[in-house]
């Protein structure tokens, strides 16, 4: 190790890979390591979609209609992708059923989740779309696909809006 | 029409860490060999496709001119080409645009990727996470295992799919990766061990995950009247086509797809649907001799015999037990190993199964994996959950 080169991880000496006898890079089997970090900060705007994550703060779950063909888009778009037509906000009972879940017992390190925890398709009530979310409140041995699920809107602070609900069976 | 053929294929060693080289070190070795394996000097190649998916894991912007200007390709042509998991693939689709529309006569396709140890594990998931939602599907933790999981689940309601049946993938792919040199994980597992290894997301155990892999992959591609006006030996050597060729997209959230599609990879049979027109292919059972499929995971294997019509929809676990698809069945799939066994490097990986595809139908594999007698050969590869979808037909065409 070089004090002097502050980034210096390790220093080794590598095999062929391939283990030819004649190695045509026998030259070139000094290997130094770097530990390099990029941290990047986004001023990140939800656009179009902001009013979804502004209701969460009532308590209510909206959706993007299309006025033309009548289908129902969430998470929102503020043009339908069956015909283009620029949509309207309306608002669910925040009620659905069980579409199709996973558990996970390790969670992701971005995840802001207890462990284990449940991820879920949900077909909300009034919803053309799936939409992805925890479940809580509930073992998997208790799921059943088609079961009925509510919204729970926490009061604990939260990192990202999305983070203010998840949902858990209607009744259990 | 002139055919466009398959001159050279090379591959560097694909391993979960290949501290040993940079990846235009490896992207090096893999042209070198691809070189060696056509007879070409690199200065007759004309125009290269770089393809690769992240610029996150890389640590560079731009890296496609940059392994260009390393194989002394200037002052010649480059572009990157992108699509996620279906990179290669559409790098693969996009060379056979430039040959066929004369912007190019003899092409260079290169795909890299450093997957491996020089980020953590934790670090790969949420780079690769983020080619998911990034507003509404990382936020409540998703990441690709549980996205996977979530179609699968609904295929085993829906059909009875068994958690042993997804292990029997994972059993062959290992196992096939045996009889490769450059693999990353050959081994010789059972069904048990698949299922008992650790828990990442219902069904999918660790060993029903793809690998993360360093590794490159390059193929020379060219239109076949200027190969035999400028390859020695052309006409001597086995000639393997790239005769049909088909792309599909999908909702990138699987969520916002018709609800009844849950379990099937609609782009991928669009994709598919597209090839065999393409390549005359009514009968895809009967008519492809050795595939290469996206083993992403183990389920993503068994969707897509269904997606490609190798077996109707529903059937794929069942047709998956009675050996239907392992190195001595009517169809074999991944004879190198695939995602699971060989290794995955995103970028890579839709030319690797060129390269896997082009031994198979040369004869030229290792005869412990070689497929007898295979004259028609198929190559698979999607992004995210099948959002994009690049399907490819490659032929014996000797003159
Ligand atoms: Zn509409």
């Amino acid at each position: 190790m070089d004090p002097k080169v502050k980034l210096e991880l390790e220093r080794l000496r590598a095999d062929d890979p391939l283990g030819r006898s004649e190695d045509p890079f026998a030259d070139f089997r000094e290997v130094l390591l770097l530990g390099l970090e990029h941290r990047f900060r986004y001023r990140h705007s939800l656009g179009k979609s902001s009013r979804f994550f502004l209701a969460l703060e009532e308590g209510v779950l909206l959706a993007t209609r299309c006025e033309r063909c009548g289908r129902v888009w969430l998470p929102p778009r503020p043009v339908c992708p069956n015909d283009l037509q620029v949509t309207r906000w309306t608002e669910l009972s925040g009620k659905g059923t069980l579409e199709s879940w996973t558990l996970c017992p390790r969670a992701p390190h971005y995840a802001r989740t207890g462990e284990p925890y449940l991820l879920a398709y949900v077909a909300l009530e009034g919803v053309s779309t799936l939409f992805l979310h925890q479940l809580r409140g509930v073992g998997p041995d208790a799921l059943q696909h088609g079961m009925e699920l509510h919204a729970v809107f926490g009061n604990e602070p939260v990192d990202h809006p999305l983070e203010r609900f998840w949902f858990e069976p209607l009744e259990l | 029409m002139d055919d466009v053929v398959v001159l050279g294929c090379g591959l560097s060693p694909f391993r979960s860490s290949r501290f040993d080289g940079s990846i235009r070190d490896w992207v090096a070795e893999a042209v070198l060999a691809a070189l060696a394996d056509s007879g070409l000097e690199h200065q007759q190649i004309d125009q290269s496709l770089m393809a690769y998916e992240s610029d996150h894991l890389a640590g560079q912007i731009g890296q496609g001119v940059i392994w260009h200007d390393t194989l002394g390709l200037t002052p010649r042509p480059t572009a990157r080409i992108e699509g996620c998991g279906a990179t290669g693939g559409l790098a693969l689709r996009s060379a056979f645009a430039y040959l066929r529309a004369g912007l190019s006569r003899c092409l260079l396709v290169v795909g890299a990727e450093r997957v491996g140890k020089s980020v953590s594990t934790a670090t790969a998931g949420e780079i690769f996470a983020m080619s998911s939602d990034t507003d509404w599907e990382l936020p409540v933790g998703g990441h690709f295992t549980a996205y996977y999981a979530l179609l699968m689940r609904e295929h085993m309601r829906r059909y009875g799919t068994t958690e042993e049946q997804l292990a029997l993938v994972s059993v062959k792919n290992h196992g096939n990766a045996r009889y490769h040199p450059l693999a990353q994980k050959p081994k010789e597992l059972t069904v048990d061990e698949v299922l008992a290894s650790p828990l990442i997301a219902s069904p999918y155990k660790l060993l029903d995950c793809s690998l993360l892999s360093d590794g490159a992959a390059a193929v020379i591609l060219a239109n076949r009247s200027w190969a035999q006006a400028n390859v020695p030996r052309f006409s001597e050597r086995p000639v393997v086509a790239l005769t049909g060729s088909g792309c599909a997209t999908d909702y990138a959230r699987a969520g916002d797809r018709p609800r009844d599609a849950l379990a099937h990879f609609t782009a991928k049979r669009l994709a598919g649907e597209a090839a065999y027109a393409m390549a005359g292919i009514s009968e895809p059972l009967e008519e492809i001799d050795v595939a290469e499929v996206y083993d992403s995971y183990t389920g993503a294997e068994l969707m897509a015999y269904e997606a490609l019509g190798f077996c109707p929809p529903g059937t794929s676990g069942p047709l998956s037990e009675e050996g239907v698809f392992s190195l001595q069945g009517e169809l074999p799939v991944n004879p190198s190993g695939g995602l699971l066994g060989f290794g995955a490097a995103a970028g890579a990986t839709g030319v690797a199964q060129a390269v896997e595809i082009t031994a198979q139908l040369r004869g030229e594999a290792d005869p412990r994996r070689q497929v007898a007698g295979a004259k028609r050969g198929l190559s698979d590869c999607h992004a995210g959950t099948c959002t994009v979808a690049a399907v490819h037909i490659f032929e014996r065409k000797d003159i």
